[in-house]
Order: C-alpha cells, then structure tokens, then sequence
C-alpha cells in the first residue's frame, strides 16, 4: 500500500519540497535581513518610540509572506485531499484498487494517514518559518489574536492544514466528483475561517473585565485583545460606544450640562475634566473586556483542537462511506 | 465438485429501479461460464455483487464458500475486471506490477511480464499511450496474476478487434486450463460466438432476471425447435416449455424446453443453434421472464 501512495504522489510531493525549499530560502534570506535591520533600528531608535516601526520595513515586496500559511493548507487540500478518492472514482481506477487483496479501509486509511501527515508536516514548516521571520513585528504586536498574526503564526497552521486535507477527502468522497470538491474545499476552509475569526475566536475562554476610575487610565498589559469597552453607569448599564451619544443621553443631567458642544469625546482636554469628575462622583466607571496576552498559547492550543476534531469527524465520515458504499 | 458461485434469490435495487431481482444461479468449480444478455439487463450489477464491489438489497451470494466481504482473504481469490479496463492511464505497465505487488499475497509478476513479451507489449510505456486492446490484455493479465480463484470479467472484449479479442480469449482459456480446475471464470460478452467456443456454462439474463443458468451441453439438449402446421400449442404447452413461436403462412416453428419426448408426429424435431437459443431468450418480456425462470443443467 505504502508504495502505491509513493507511486501515486511522488511527483508532487517533490514539487511540493522543491517549493518549500524555495520558500524556506527566502524566508530566511529575508527574515536574517529584518532581524539586522530591526537592531541597528532599537539601537538608533533608543528613547525614540516614534521612529521604531519595523512593520515597514517588513511589508512591501514580502508583505504576502505571512498569508502563505493561509493558502498552503486550502492548496493542499484541493490538489491532493479532493482527488484522493473522487479522482479514482472519476477514472474508474478505484475498481482496480479496490479489486487487489487489500480492503478499501486499509486502502483509505494509508492514503490519507499521509496525506494528512503531509499537510501537517508542510503547515509546521511554514508556520514555522512565518513566526520566526515575523518575530520583530510580533514585538510592535498590539494585538496577538487577530489575522494575519494569530493564524499565520505558532501551531494553529498545523489545524488549518490538517482540516482543510480532511476537507478535501470528505468531499471528494461525498460528491464522487474532484472539481465540485475542490470548490467545496475553497467554500468550506473560508467559511469556517470566517466563522471561527469573527464569532468563535473571542469567546475561546470567558473574557476578562476590568473596572476602573473614570478619571483613571488602565489599558490591558502586552498584546491583548481588547473586545469592549466602555463607561458602566451606577445602575450596572454598560455603554460600550465609548463618549458617544448614547453615553450622553444616559448620563444624569448635571453631568449632561458640562459636556461641551453636546456630542464628548474623551481626549486630554482639560475642559472635559469637570465632566469626568462629575461621572465618577455620579458613581460611574470605566471597564475593558479582554483576552489577557498571557492567554495566546492557551488560544493557538483550542482552536488548533477544534480544527482537529472536525478533521477527525470528516475522516470518520469518509470511511463510512469508503466502507459502505457501492464502488 | 465444489460449487465456486452460489446465489440465492440475490437482488440489488437503485431507488427505485430493479437491476437485478431474484437471481439465484449455482457455477461449479473450474467452469467457464458465459455470462449473456441485452444491455440493461443486470450483467454488471450481478458481477459487481460477486466481487464485492456492491452489496445486494436482498438475498445472498456465497464465493467459494463464503460470502463476498471486505476481507484480504475474500479478495485475495477474486479477480475482477470491469467494463472500463479501469488502469493508471499515467503509469506504466511495470508499475501497475509493482502495485499487484505490494497489495497481493499471491502476485505473478513473472507471469505478467512473460506474458505482456508474447504480446509484444512495453512494460515501461504509459498505459494511456496503449491501444485499446494492449490495455485490455494488460489489465487481464493482471487480473491473472493476483491467481485468483474466480475470475469475474465484465465485456473485457468490447473494444476490441477480432484478432486481440481472440488473444485475449486465448490468455484467458489457457489460464483455465493451466489451473486444472482451481480456476472459475464469469465472462460477459455480446459476442455469442466467442463464448460459445471458449465457455462451458451459460448464465442468461433478461429483463434483471436470470432466464438460464446451467451446463451448455445439458442446456442445448433440453432445448429443441419444433416445425409443424399452425395449430394451437396447447397440446405441446402441456409437456413442453415454449420459449418462442415462429409462424408463417403454413407452418410454425416452435423453441421448446423439453419437458419429455415429444409424440406428436406432426412435428419435426431439430437442434437449435446456441445463437438463436441465446436471441429467443434475450427477447424474453417481462410476464415470461418470470414463467421461465427456472435453472436448468447440473445442481
């Protein structure tokens, strides 16, 4: 079994080397260049927060670099997972593989055991490169938990990778047709990404909320994610938009008559301390609600989860169906 | 003799469409059998049962014993070959030998190579690059190399000429014969004449329904035609099965199956050929695929 699948995927898996090789070159030749350019700029922008932005330096030719852990997974499922079985089916040749002494379990389970583990190994290494080539941005980082720093970077990579392989199995397997299954691979990898980005992501762990002084300051240490914030009134009344109109209208009147102009904006104008002083005395706070930058590992670590499990639901599904189902 | 396919009323539906109903047939050991007829008619589907490639919506099949299943035994003494000649059209013959290889216990590559040199044809050339008929030895001879026990070929000979088909036809008896009897062969073809020189046991279908199944000889012995005045049959349906009637303006040919010596003198009795046996079958409708369906020849 395992020399039909050497057989089979020789060829682009030398492709896929020789491309990751190229990849690997120039992500270093780059990333050694960032790396030296970053110390001579902390060295000459000591004291200097202004001049510091190494984020320049790093975009321009090699912006994109950092979204090839993004599309590596979905190619790799849509070349190699989709085919995998809906090709063999396709060509017919599925009746020669499965006519030989071998069972179609054994036959699925092989192919796609390296399959899969040829797109994990191939979105370590990228991920791999991407983090440490982006280590001096990651410095600047305000926020570790969003695209494209959070799912290009540490092991999520590897999640994306394998789920999009499984993708591409399961549909091939399901619609027994390669091209509808790569489209389902394209339509299924961003739209879970999309799902997961913008609605699951933030509630991974339950936030943290921190309440504070209105004439105080705090901001959350490190690259955390901020998700709200805003003034609380004494009742308990969160109102998120921050010094927006909402906020005016549910503060109290006397509170209401120091704002300038009606529509407040907090900023370092000393005028609108009377205001501030007026909401803290009315009992009013501040609060933050966010993921603390401690939480970046325990993030990469449940969402990598959560792709693998439903590449394991998919891979279940697709024996299921190998098992049972007419040739 | 061991019995290499037992079916008991073995019948597979899609949806709604019947492809093959009741079918219940019994092919010995060691026999060449034909496997015949119309498109449509459940030849494939009843192949793909015996293989394990599908599985009945009811009844059962035992190979060799036992029933088709997802096994390496089971498969191991199984070849089966399907309409499509299914091959790597981007490897080479000699990968398709390293891949038999690899996944059979028994593999001939010995066997394969020897044979694909008789037949002038390249081992290390693309199968895709290969004629029609070069590919269809290919993957027979491939077939034979796993030493299967039952060997199902689904219309292997289709595409090709006169001249491959009896190459083909020629690898495929004398692997028969070499097998002294270990080897059973299911063969479907349109090309009755074919089948007739090279098989020794007759599975028909008709309408997803089994018409025939049994010993060519036996069959042929049972069946007479019968030229005599028009007159009502009913006297001859009394002893005889009338498969098909033939009139003209004087006189009727009948094809019966004998149910006994036939008395009446008005009637000539003579041979029919396997040909015109196989047609009258085939043209079997519905109402009397179910009267005739009944096995005939040895059990």
């Amino acid at each position: 079994m395992n020399w039909l699948v050497w057989r089979q995927y020789r060829t682009q898996g030398a492709l896929a080397l020789a491309l990751l090789a190229a990849f690997t070159a120039v992500a270093l030749w780059q990333g050694f260049q960032v790396a030296s350019q970053w110390h001579s700029m902390v060295a000459t922008c000591a004291g200097n927060s202004q001049c510091l932005r190494p984020g320049d330096l790093i975009r321009g030719v090699a912006n994109g670099v950092p979204y090839l852990t993004l599309i590596v997974p979905v190619v790799l499922g849509a070349l190699w997972g989709a085919p995998l079985v809906a090709s063999e089916l396709e060509s017919r040749t599925s009746d020669f593989a499965w006519s030989q002494s071998v069972t179609r379990v054994r036959w699925l389970a092989v192919k796609a055991g390296w399959l899969l583990l040829a797109a994990a190994a191939c979105g370590g290494v990228v991920a791999a490169l991407v983090t440490w080539w982006s280590g001096p941005e990651n410095a600047q980082l305000a926020n570790a938990f969003i695209s494209p720093q959070f799912d290009t970077q540490g092991i999520v990579p590897i999640g994306y990778a394998v789920f999009a392989m499984a993708l591409g199995i399961a549909a091939g397997a399901v619609v027994r047709r390669t091209l509808p299954a790569i489209a389902v691979v394209f339509a299924g990898f961003i739209g879970l990404r999309y799902v997961i980005d913008g609605f699951i992501r933030p509630h991974l762990m339950a936030a943290v909320t921190t309440y504070f002084n209105v004439t105080g300051n705090f901001s959350p240490p490190g690259a955390a994610w901020v998700l709200n914030q805003g003034a609380v009134s004494p009742t308990g009344q969160a109102v998120s938009e921050v010094y927006g109109f909402w906020l005016y209208a549910t503060l109290p009147a006397s509170c209401q008559k120091l704002v300038p102009g009606g529509a407040p904006t907090k900023g370092a104008s000393s005028s609108l301390n009377a205001l501030y002083s007026c909401m803290q005395a009315n009992g009013w706070r501040e609060f933050v609600t966010y993921q603390p930058a401690s939480r970046y590992w325990p993030f990469q670590g449940i969402e990598t989860g959560i792709y693998l499990l439903l590449a394991a639901a998919l891979i279940a599904v697709t024996f299921a169906i190998v098992r049972r189902r007419d040739a | 003799m061991s019995t290499a396919i037992e079916t008991r009323a073995l019948s597979k539906r899609y949806r709604r469409v019947s492809a093959l109903t009741e079918c219940t047939i019994t092919v010995p050991e060691g026999r060449l059998s034909a496997l015949i007829g119309p498109n449509g008619a459940g030849k494939t589907t009843l192949l793909r049962l015996l293989a394990g490639m599908a599985s009945p919506t009811d009844g059962t099949a035992a190979i060799l014993g036992d029933a088709p299943r997802q096994d390496p035994a089971f498969l191991a003494e199984v070849g089966y070959l399907a309409q499509e000649i299914p091959l790597y059209r981007r490897f080479t013959a000699e990968d398709h030998i390293q891949i038999g290889a690899h996944m059979n216990p028994r593999w001939d590559a010995a066997f394969v190579r020897t044979r694909l040199a008789e037949l002038r044809i390249p081992l290390d050339q693309r199968v895709g690059t290969l004629s029609g008929g070069q590919r269809a030895q290919v993957a027979l001879t491939l077939t034979l190399a796993k030493r299967p026990r039952l060997l199902l070929l689904d219309e292997p000979v289709a595409a090709l000429d006169p001249l491959a088909r009896r190459n083909f036809l020629a690898t495929l008896t004398s692997a028969v014969a070499d097998a002294e009897g270990g080897l059973t062969v299911v063969l479907s073809s349109h090309l009755v004449t074919d089948l007739e020189r090279v098989c020794d046991h007759l599975i028909l279908l008709a309408a997803s329904r089994v018409q025939l199944c049994g010993d060519i000889d036996t069959i042929m012995a049972e069946h007479k035609v019968l030229i005599g005045p028009r007159k009502d049959t009913a006297p001859i349906e009394r002893t005889h099965t009338v498969v098909q009637t033939v009139t003209t303006a004087r006189q009727s040919s009948l094809l019966v199956r004998l149910g006994g010596p036939v008395i009446d003198p008005a009637y000539q009795v003579e041979d029919v050929s396997f040909e015109e046996l196989v047609l009258a079958y085939m043209g079997a409708d519905d109402a009397a695929a179910v009267r005739h369906l009944t096995t005939v020849g040895e059990d």
